[in-house]
């Protein structure tokens, strides 16, 4: 049997005891679907895909935030005792379901979607693979904005304005974008005390991405253009 | 203002990386075998390259350090604002001075 303490509440609530069956190949997610399916129903918990696709199911595994569909018992269980809580740096809102509105918004706040300066009148454009700011917009764009690398960032946590690697990173891959516009505006948005010069390159964030990404390189990417741009009298 | 002030930190962090080296290889090398403050006093006054470093040491202490102090203040003690900002510049004057009055002392 595995002993699972899982949150219950909302920020002010507390772990709950739980014995869970072991099986071969089991995830954390298939504990919390035991638990809530036939241990008790009123637990909320989030998931779609169950095979790392949506991110909706990153959880704080014995602290450590993760995909929890892709996260195997016998990976992260010690003495078969395993601790699940909701994503840190996010409000709970109940159990283990956080909201996420915040993390989206800053999403916005970082100029995150794309603006092409082409009009449906212009030919394809042409972005050659092998090109260096394809290749960066290649490193970074595989973020499904699950929220780990938010909730495993020590800076949101001490700096709650700070918009996060998430963020971050996908301004990166925007402004490496040779379609788009509106760089100089971007840059703006993610420079300062909320933006890329609040980082530390702790590199919790690259630590923790399922996707095997470098939020931490992109942070590095966007401070290297602002100190360009400041310097050529464009910031 | 944050770019600019996070450009300052990495150059003055540049400047302090060969100044905090030179300064410490000096004193290794000067103190072997021992020296007295007369000593110390009597090398070192009226020179002018060396006063010239140092003044350029303290230069860039003034400049990191209380940028940095900024950060830690807004993320460890929630201080924002522009009170954070006046009395960091208040540090910053008083790190200036102090070290300016030893360098002054040293070798001018």
């Amino acid at each position: 049997m595995l002993e699972v303490k899982v949150w219950r509440g909302k920020a002010d609530g507390g772990f709950q005891r739980f014995e869970v069956p072991r099986h071969p190949s089991q995830t954390v997610l298939d504990v919390v679907t035991h638990i809530q399916r036939h241990l008790d129903p009123t637990l909320a918990y989030r998931f779609a895909c169950r095979v790392g696709m949506c991110g909706s199911c990153a959880m704080m595994v014995n602290g450590v935030p993760r995909w929890t569909c892709r996260t195997h018992i016998d990976s992260v269980s010690k003495n078969n005792e395993l601790t699940v809580g909701p994503l840190r740096n996010l409000p709970v809102i109940r159990d283990l379901v956080t909201d996420m509105r915040e993390f989206f918004d800053k999403w916005a706040r970082a100029k995150g979607e794309f603006r092409g300066r082409q009009t449906k009148e212009d030919d394809f454009a042409k972005v050659p693979p092998q090109s260096p700011p394809r290749q960066q917009v290649d490193a970074g764009i595989e973020c499904i904005g699950c929220g780990v690398c938010y909730a495993a960032c020590d800076v949101v946590k001490w700096n709650p304005d700070y918009l996060g690697p998430a963020a971050l990173n996908r301004a990166w891959t925007l402004i490496n974008d040779v379609r788009g516009k509106d760089n100089l505006e971007r840059l703006r948005a993610v420079s300062g005390d909320a933006g890329c010069h609040a980082c530390h390159s702790h590199v919790s964030c690259t630590e923790r991405c399922p996707k095997h990404l470098s939020p931490t390189a992109a942070i590095a990417g966007l401070k290297r253009a602002v100190t360009k741009a400041v310097l050529e009298g464009d910031l | 203002m944050q770019a600019g002030l996070w450009i300052v930190q990495r150059a003055s962090a540049a400047v302090l990386a060969v100044c905090v080296v030179v300064h410490l290889v000096t004193i290794i090398y000067a103190v072997q075998g021992g020296l007295t403050t007369a000593e110390i006093l009597e090398r070192t006054r009226g020179n002018v390259a060396w006063f010239a470093f140092y003044s350029v040491f303290v230069l860039a202490v003034t400049l990191h350090v209380p940028i940095g102090l900024r950060s830690v203040c807004s993320e460890w003690l929630r201080w924002r604002g522009r009170s954070r900002d006046f009395a960091l510049l208040l540090f910053a004057a008083f790190l200036g001075w102090a070290g300016m009055r030893a360098v002054v002392g040293v070798f001018a």
